[in-house]
C-alpha cells in the first residue's frame, strides 16, 4: 500500500488559544493559516488531505489520533505556532524510537500507538526539516525528539512541525513564512513517499505485497 | 378561593419569580468568589504546611552545575555553576537544587521555569525513580509550546542529572495530579529519563517510560498529601 492520504492538524482551536503573542498573534488563528496553504500544496503534490479541524473547534488529542488512525496509508502532520525560539526558523520534532510494545492479543495499545511507527516518522521528519532548513535559516538540520503529546497515539508516521513565533514583531512576519512552510512540507512528504511501507506489527503477518 | 385571593397568589408568586431573577446573578457572583477564595486559600495553606527545604549550615558547599537557558533565543541550555550548601541526602539535595533552579538565574531572561511556580513535594523511590510536584503556575505560566516546555522540563532534568545521580527518572505532577501535558504540547503523563541509566533500551535521552507500581504508589501519596 502507498502513501496517498496526509491528515493535517491545526493544533489547539476553540477556547485553547495555545501560544499568544504580545501583538494580539493567536497561535489556534495562525495555524488554520498555514494549515489551507499546506493543503494546497500537498494537494499539488497530488495526495488527498484531511483536516483534523477546518474553523475554530478544539477537538480532542484522542479526536484527533482516531481521525488520523481512521485511514490508511496515510501520514499525520500537526502544525503549531512557538512561543519562543529564533524567529523565523522552523523545527520538526518526533517521538523517540522505542521497541515496539504489544498486549497479550498482539494489539497496539492505544496510548502507544505511535511506536511501531516511531522509525517512519523519524524518516519523514528528516525529510520535512531538511526542505524548512534550506528556506529558513537558523533552523535545524533534522528532526529534533521530543515527547509531544499529540504523536503519542497516531498510528502512523507522525511530526510536529514548530514555527517560531507568535512573539514576532508583526503578524506579517508570520504570513511572509507561509509559503515557504508549505512548499517544505509538501516536498518532504513527497520525498517521503517512496519510503513508507506499513510497518509489520508483532504477532501478525505482513500485508501482501509490502516488504516487511 | 375569591378572585381577590387569586390575584393576590398570583401577584405575589410573580414577585417572588422576579425576586429570585434579579438575586440569582448577585448569588452565582458571591459563589464564584467564594470558590476562587477557596481555592487560593488552599493552595496557601498548603504553601505553609509545606516545611522549606532545611539549607544548614551543616551542609558543605559544594559546586552545583544548573542548567538555565542561553542568552540566545535558539532554545538551548548552559551549565552555571554555583556553589551551594547541599544536603548528601539525594532527596534533600534535590529539593535544594530544584529550588535554586527555580529561584531563577541573574539574567531573568534565561529563566526556564516561571517565577511564580514552586516545588510542592518530592520523592524519590530506592528503584531512582524521583516524583516532583510542582505548583499549577509551573503549567499555567510556562509558554505554550513545544520548544519552551521541552526546554522547561530539561533544564529540571539536566539539573537533576548533574547534581543528583541517585535520580534515574522524573515523574512530573501539577498539584498533585497527572496531567495530560505541561502547557498544551509536552507529554507529562510518563516519565523523563534523567540519566542514561533511567533511558528507555538502547537509545538516547529523552522521553519516557511506562508508569511502574511502586511509581504509581508514590503518586498516589503525593495525591493523597494534596487532599489534605
Amino acid at each position: 500500500m502507498g502513501l496517498n492520504i496526509v491528515v493535517l492538524d491545526p493544533a489547539h482551536g476553540g477556547t485553547d488559544l495555545g501560544a499568544r503573542g504580545t501583538e494580539g498573534i493567536r497561535e489556534s488563528e495562525v495555524v488554520l493559516q498555514f494549515t489551507t496553504q499546506v493543503k494546497r500544496a500537498l494537494e499539488g503534490q497530488g495526495f488527498q488531505v484531511l483536516l483534523t479541524r477546518d474553523g475554530n473547534e478544539n477537538p480532542s488529542f484522542d479526536d484527533r489520533s482516531a481521525r488520523a488512525n481512521a485511514q490508511r496509508g496515510a501520514v499525520f502532520i500537526t502544525l503549531h505556532i512557538a512561543s519562543t525560539g529564533l524567529a523565523g526558523t522552523a523545527r520538526t520534532y518526533v517521538l523517540q524510537e522505542v521497541p515496539p510494545s504489544t498486549d497479550l492479543t498482539g494489539l497496539i495499545p492505544w496510548d502507544r500507538a505511535q511506536e511501531p511507527f516511531a522509525v517512519l516518522s523519524h524518516k519523514l521528519g528528516d525529510f520535512v526539516q531538511g526542505e524548512l532548513a534550506k528556506r529558513f535559516k537558523g533552523s535545524p538540520p533534522t528532526a529534533q525528539v521530543a515527547p509531544v503529546r499529540q504523536l503519542r497515539t497516531i498510528a502512523a508516521p507522525a511530526i510536529a512541525v514548530e514555527i517560531s513565533s507568535v512573539s514576532v514583531e508583526a503578524r506579517g512576519d508570520l504570513d511572509r513564512m507561509v509559503p515557504g512552510v508549505a512548499e517544505a512540507i509538501a516536498h518532504g512528504v513527497a520525498a517521503f513517499r517512496p519510503s513508507y511501507v506499513v510497518p509489520v506489527m508483532p504477532g501478525t503477518a505482513p500485508p501482501a505485497g509490502v516488504q516487511p | 378561593m375569591s378572585g381577590k385571593w387569586r390575584i393576590w397568589l398570583a401577584g405575589g408568586l410573580l414577585a417572588a419569580v422576579i425576586a429570585a431573577a434579579l438575586y440569582f446573578p448577585a448569588l452565582r457572583h458571591q459563589v464564584d468568589v467564594a470558590k476562587q477564595l477557596t481555592e487560593k486559600t488552599a493552595e496557601q495553606a498548603r504553601r505553609e504546611l509545606l516545611p522549606p527545604t532545611p539549607v544548614t549550615s551543616g551542609d558543605p558547599k559544594v559546586k552545583a552545575k544548573i542548567y538555565w537557558g542561553s542568552s540566545g533565543a535558539d532554545g538551548s541550555l548552559v551549565p552555571v555553576t554555583v556553589e551551594l550548601p547541599l544536603s548528601s541526602d539525594p532527596a534533600m539535595r534535590a529539593k535544594q537544587i530544584l529550588n535554586t533552579l527555580l529561584a531563577g538565574p541573574v539574567d531573568p531572561e534565561a529563566r526556564t521555569l516561571p517565577p511564580d511556580a514552586a516545588l510542592l513535594a518530592f520523592y524519590l523511590l530506592p528503584d531512582g525513580t524521583a516524583v516532583a510536584d510542582f505548583s499549577e503556575a509551573f503549567a499555567t505560566s510556562t509558554p505554550s509550546g513545544i520548544q519552551s516546555e521541552e526546554l522547561a522540563v530539561d533544564s529540571i532534568t539536566s539539573t537533576l542529572e548533574a547534581n543528583v545521580p541517585q535520580v534515574q527518572r522524573l515523574k512530573i505532577l501539577i498539584h498533585g495530579q497527572e496531567v495530560d501535558t505541561l502547557a498544551g504540547h509536552l507529554d507529562l503523563t510518563q516519565t523523563f529519563p534523567v540519566s542514561m541509566k533511567g533511558a528507555p533500551a538502547a537509545h538516547t535521552k529523552s522521553p519516557v517510560s511506562a508508569i511502574t507500581a511502586p511509581i504509581r504508589k508514590a503518586i498516589d501519596k503525593v495525591k493523597g498529601a494534596t487532599k489534605q
